[in-house]
């Protein structure tokens, strides 16, 4: 019987000290195995009483489940260092950027043109556009702008021949949803597109450039109302909190006309070189659709009013991304054009 | 318009007001205030008289001098090359605050000052503001006997202590671009009182005359004119001449003076002609032509039909509206005028005016339109002013063609109307405070106003909406409630191409490529070179330039050129689109060009890259058709046998999309890549017209088999010119109905492959949707697909 607690703890103390799997499964054939050691055992047994076989062979047993047990132990305790060396092994330095996953980007005016259409969509108005080649028709005299109007030296334009030009503005756009639709009122749209103009290109000059302008009509329309429209606007452009404020201003194709500033969304209003130390920055022309405009497209203006107003959104670029030369816009420079990393 | 104030305080009360306060009201009723500008600034100035002037001893330029101010003589040193004993100067004294600092006691060059002798422009006087002759432009001003040596009072009584305001006018108000409009619409702004000179008449005088005005043009509907047979020439009064300086206007003669000063003054231009260089008498305004006329700036024009001249016996004697003549101008010698005040159409002048080069003042009023009383106005006003300044004696009658076009007229607006159209709750007290104040007269009856529009404001009031702008004009309307329109709900949306243009957009961004937008005008060698122009390029009148002279065609050669411009700035990669309209003669056409250039997606350490080629523009091509509702069994890919100029013939495609032809896309031609100087580049150009004509495939949930799939690899030897499609296609059909899809993974030329052959590997997946496949199930389409690529390409399977 001290044979067998002697071979119990010789090998358990073995196993204990095992370093690596190969040693471990000579010791599980040493012992375990058919011819191992503790099989050996069981050749004692014929020499015991009768009385004492049961109980033998419930040690040897008890035995056996020991160092099986041990040996297993042991194995997962072995798998889980040599699985820890081999992921050690695999360690990677974390801080190395090896992946710069390439994303494109949207144009600068792209980007502003699409938050504004959004802003609108989401309160009904529907996108317009029209042609960039447009008739004289639609872009001076639909808009109250006669070959006479003096209005027309604010606005040298590109003719193509003596009735067809590149359009000078959207409203010419404006002009041409307001006649199709003057019989399905009311009419709630915006109207982004490029526009152009005899302008030498310089810092803040272009001869392209793109204008979004937008436009209501239906009946009871008021100046509130378009400042009401304007100010939910700035708000959704330039993040809520600024204020707005009305100078009169002349527009042939409104009246009354004014201009719109916002308070100065770089200062807060406090006065800065980027708003000349006013507080204020001009943003857009916009007015009451004067009623020439609406009885040229067929709409009764004792019955219906309307507003309108018109932004360029270079200058809305500019503002928003500190832009400060206008032909950036038009160099379409990659390093320039990866900086404006959203979408829309 | 340049507002003088001490000017306009001899017009308006103006008295306890601030420059600020006038500019915040004037902005408010929505003047720009362009510029503020103090017209000469210093303290601590004096008049001094140079006693004794040497040469400074160590310095080739610099006057030593002794300078009398009256209550003591200054040493100053000084560097102005007209600087000499006897002269009467504008002195600096020590303190003196100047735009370009304080004048403070110094040593220059080892010599005391103490003081400063000035020119104007170190007054802060500009440049323009001064008399051609004056001393100031190139060294310090010379006083005249008029000035007492100690006075102080110098800047004022050279006209030149005054505060301008610039303010920008708009195109509806040509009564603004004279000091009476602008001294009017200011009074009504302030609500002060507003004084003119009384002059209404004084050109009713004068015994009978033999001249005679007449027009053959219908662009001069009105013409006085006036013989004046004495005047003397003599300096104007310092007043006159400060006026005139304050408008940068330079003061010359009498009589040069009243001409330019009475257009300032009313807006209405005029011209005086020597009485001598028209004997007979007779003025005929004429616009047919066509001569080369010395206008009175000496320079030679040449006049077209349509110009306005002034003639007299048949020889031009004026450019009407615009420039006198040099044959007819005032000298030194005159002693007898013609007086004109004419009304020309605006749009000529301003045609005539571009045209000529010639923006003179009397053309830039004229070209904006006038008050159609003003003629009356200015002859008056120029008679009042001949008498009393040139000694004019001897007038004739005035003479008068045509009539003054202007009746009395009244506009109505009702307080209701008004009030429902601004959103607001005037009181009918503040609408008519704001019409009186305008001089508009108003008569209240019940809810309705009606205003008297007086004659220099009926260029723009005409309908109630302008009285209504009036309102809001001069009253403060910045507590305007902000309300949304109230109306039926309406609702927002993309139109189709405008929802197809953002998944386009959107997918190439994904895809890392980045958006340019770029001009619409080009030059000629771009619109000659253009990739399938949709017609006859546009062309501008009258470009600014050659290089803007065409409408583009199509897109190609501005992203051939953003790509050159993006290399010559060290880019390595550029992978560009544009989505934009294209205009030819009566055609609309909007079309996507994207560009490809080196790696799409590159990560150097992971040694991992997806370069530029063929097949990567075309996958993202397919990807976008197929996202956009048309997959790869709708598009059709053929030979391009379209346009192998831009295009590398061998490597480029034309595509279509249900046989409707839609785009182009391949490696551009070598050769037309050299001339941006680039290779390599792939170029894809899609008709975005068409893509959005045809019916796009709706989505639909994919059904998917219960029953597991069995896929098959078969690698075989074919001809090089088998072209992949066919293939598929043989394969396809001979599998029959089990076979889900069909796609080539490997193609190898090369070692082992005999030349003009390739191995093609393909892969087919077997599915059933009712039951399990078995492996025999397939035997019978998978020999069958082996057998039909046998007999039609004689293809061996490896």
């Amino acid at each position: 019987m001290d044979d067998l607690k002697t071979l119990k703890d010789e090998a358990l103390k073995a196993i204990e000290d095992v370093k690596d799997s190969k040693v471990l499964e000579e010791l599980r054939v040493e012992y375990l195995s058919k011819k191992g050691k503790i099989q050996g055992l069981m050749a004692q047994m014929k020499n015991l009483e009768p009385s004492e076989k049961p109980k033998f062979g419930q040690l040897v047993n008890d035995l056996k489940s020991a160092v099986t047990e041990a040996i297993e132990a042991k194995k997962a305790q072995l798998d889980a260092e040599m699985l820890n060396a081999a992921l050690e092994n695999e360690k990677i330095d974390i801080t190395l950027n090896a992946y710069n996953k390439q994303i494109g980007t949207l144009h600068p005016l792209t980007l502003v043109s699409r938050q504004i259409e959004d802003a609108f969509i989401g309160m009904g108005y529907q996108v317009a556009e029209g042609p960039e080649v447009e008739l004289d028709l639609y872009n001076f005299e639909k808009a109250n702008i006669p070959s006479s109007h003096p209005a027309r030296d604010m606005q040298d334009s590109f003719y193509i021949d003596p009735v067809t030009l590149l359009r000078t503005h959207t409203t010419a756009i404006q002009m041409r949803v307001l006649e199709e639709q003057h019989d399905k009122l009311p009419i709630k749209l915006i109207c982004p597109g490029k526009v152009y103009r005899r302008d030498d290109d310089d810092a803040t000059h272009s001869h392209q450039f793109m204008q979004a302008e937008g436009l209501v009509v239906g009946e009871g329309i008021t100046l509130a109302d378009l400042k009401g429209t304007l100010q939910f606007m700035v708000d959704s452009l330039f993040g809520e909190g600024k204020q707005i404020r009305f100078r009169p201003s002349y527009f042939p194709f409104t009246e009354p006309s004014f201009e719109v500033d916002m308070t100065c969304h770089i200062c807060g209003g406090k006065g800065c070189p980027t708003c000349k130390h006013t507080g204020w920055i001009e943003i857009l022309g916009s007015g009451m659709v004067h009623p020439n405009v609406l009885e040229m497209a067929g709409i009764d203006s004792k019955k219906y009013t309307g507003f309108a107003f018109g932004l360029g959104l270079e200058r809305v670029a500019m503002l928003k991304y500190g832009i400060t030369d206008i032909r950036d816009l038009y160099t379409n420079d990659l390093r320039f054009l990866k900086g404006f990393k959203r979408f829309n | 318009m340049k507002v003088s104030l001490n000017w306009l305080s001899s017009l308006v009360d103006i008295s306890g007001l601030s420059v600020e306060q006038i500019i915040d009201s004037v902005i408010k009723a929505g003047f720009e205030v362009e510029e503020v500008a103090t017209l000469g600034y210093g303290t601590n100035l004096v008049v001094g008289k140079v006693i004794e002037c040497h040469d400074h001893p160590d310095s080739d330029h610099l006057h030593v001098t002794k300078t009398d101010i009256g209550t003591e003589v200054l040493d100053i040193v000084c560097g102005a090359p007209n600087c000499r004993e006897g002269l009467k100067v504008i002195v600096a004294q020590v303190g003196a605050k100047l735009m370009g600092g304080d004048i403070k006691a110094s040593k220059i060059r080892g010599v005391a000052s103490n003081g400063m002798l000035c020119s104007l422009l170190e007054l802060n006087v500009k440049k323009e503001m001064l008399p051609e002759n004056s001393p100031s432009h190139t060294g310090i001003e010379e006083l005249g006997d008029e000035f007492e040596v100690g006075e102080t009072d110098i800047l004022k009584k050279l006209g030149y202590e005054d505060t301008i305001l610039d303010l920008a006018t708009y195109a509806n108000r040509p009564d603004t671009i004279s000091m009476y409009g602008m001294a009017k619409e200011i009074a009504a702004i302030l609500d002060r009182p507003c004084k003119l000179p009384e002059f209404a008449g004084a050109a009713n005088i004068g015994g009978p005359t033999k001249l005679t005005v007449n027009s053959e043009s219908a662009n001069c509907p009105h013409f006085l004119a006036k013989v004046v047979n004495s005047v003397k020439i003599k300096e104007s009064p310092d007043w006159m001449k400060h006026h005139l300086i304050s408008n940068g206007v330079k003061a010359i003669n009498i009589l040069v003076d009243i001409s330019n000063y009475v257009m300032l003054e009313t807006g209405q231009p005029m011209h005086f002609y020597d009485l001598r260089s028209n004997p007979n008498l007779n003025i005929t305004v004429k616009d047919d032509m066509d001569v080369a006329y010395t206008a009175l700036d000496g320079v030679e024009y040449n006049i077209q039909k349509g110009d306005m001249m002034i003639t007299s016996d048949n020889q031009p004697i004026g450019i009407a509206g615009i420039m006198g003549g040099d044959n007819t101008k005032i000298l030194d010698d005159t002693t007898g005028l013609i007086i004109e005040c004419a009304l020309f159409d605006y749009a000529q002048i301003r045609r005539t005016a571009n045209r000529l080069g010639l923006q003179t003042e009397a053309a830039m009023r004229y070209a904006k339109g006038l008050d159609p009383l003003a003629q009356q106005k200015a002859l008056d006003r120029a008679v009042q002013l001949l008498i009393e300044y040139a000694d004019a004696t001897g007038f004739e009658e005035t003479v008068e063609y045509g009539k003054a076009n202007y009746e009395p007229y009244t506009v109505s607006e009702t307080l209701s109307h008004l009030n429902a159209l601004i959103g607001k709750e005037y009181k009918m007290e503040e609408v008519v405070d704001v019409l009186r104040r305008l001089d508009f007269k108003p008569e209240v009856n019940g809810d309705e106003i009606i205003s008297h529009i007086p004659s220099y404001r009926s260029t723009d009031i005409k309908i109630r909406e302008d009285i209504d702008e009036e309102v809001v004009r001069l009253t403060d309307f910045n507590d305007l409630k902000t309300t949304l329109p109230y109306m039926k709900a309406t609702v927002g949306k993309l139109t189709p191409r405008q929802a197809l243009r953002r998944r386009i957009e959107r997918m190439l961004v994904n895809a890392s490529l980045n958006e340019v937008v770029n001009y619409t005008l080009v030059d000629q060698k771009y619109k000659d070179e253009s990739l399938l122009p949709s017609g006859e390029a546009i062309a501008l009148l009258s470009p600014l330039s050659d290089a803007r002279k065409y409408l583009r065609t199509s897109l190609m050669n501005s992203l051939l050129e953003n790509l050159a411009y993006n290399l010559d700035h060290s880019a390595s990669d550029v992978n560009l689109f544009e989505l934009s309209k294209i205009y030819t003669e009566g055609k609309v056409e909007e079309r996507l060009g994207v560009l490809l250039y080196g790696n799409l997606e590159e990560s150097k350490l992971l040694h991992q890259s997806v370069k530029a080629d063929f097949y990567v523009l075309k996958g993202l091509i397919m990807e976008i058709f197929d996202r956009c509702g048309f997959d790869k069994a709708r598009v059709q890919v053929t030979e391009n046998t379209m346009d192998t100029v831009h295009y590398h013939p061998y490597q480029s495609c034309l595509v279509s999309i249900d046989r409707k032809f839609v785009g182009i896309l391949g490696k551009i031609h070598p050769t037309y890549a050299s001339k941006f100087k680039v290779k390599d580049v792939y170029y894809a150009e899609i008709m975005l017209d068409e893509l959005d004509g045809l019916k796009a495939a709706k989505i639909k949930a994919p059904v998917l088999s219960k029953y597991p799939s069995i896929s098959r690899d078969i690698s075989i030897i074919l001809k090089d010119e088998v072209k992949a499609e066919e293939l598929l296609k043989v394969a396809k059909k001979a599998g029959g109905q089990l076979v889900k899809s069909v796609e080539v993974f490997d193609v190898y030329k090369g070692e082992h492959i005999e030349k003009g052959y390739k191995s093609v590997s393909i892969s087919i997946v077997y599915e059933n949707k009712e039951k399990t496949l078995k492996v025999e199930d397939i035997d019978v389409p998978h020999n069958k697909i082996l057998e039909e690529l046998n007999k039609h390409y004689g293809a061996n399977q490896r």
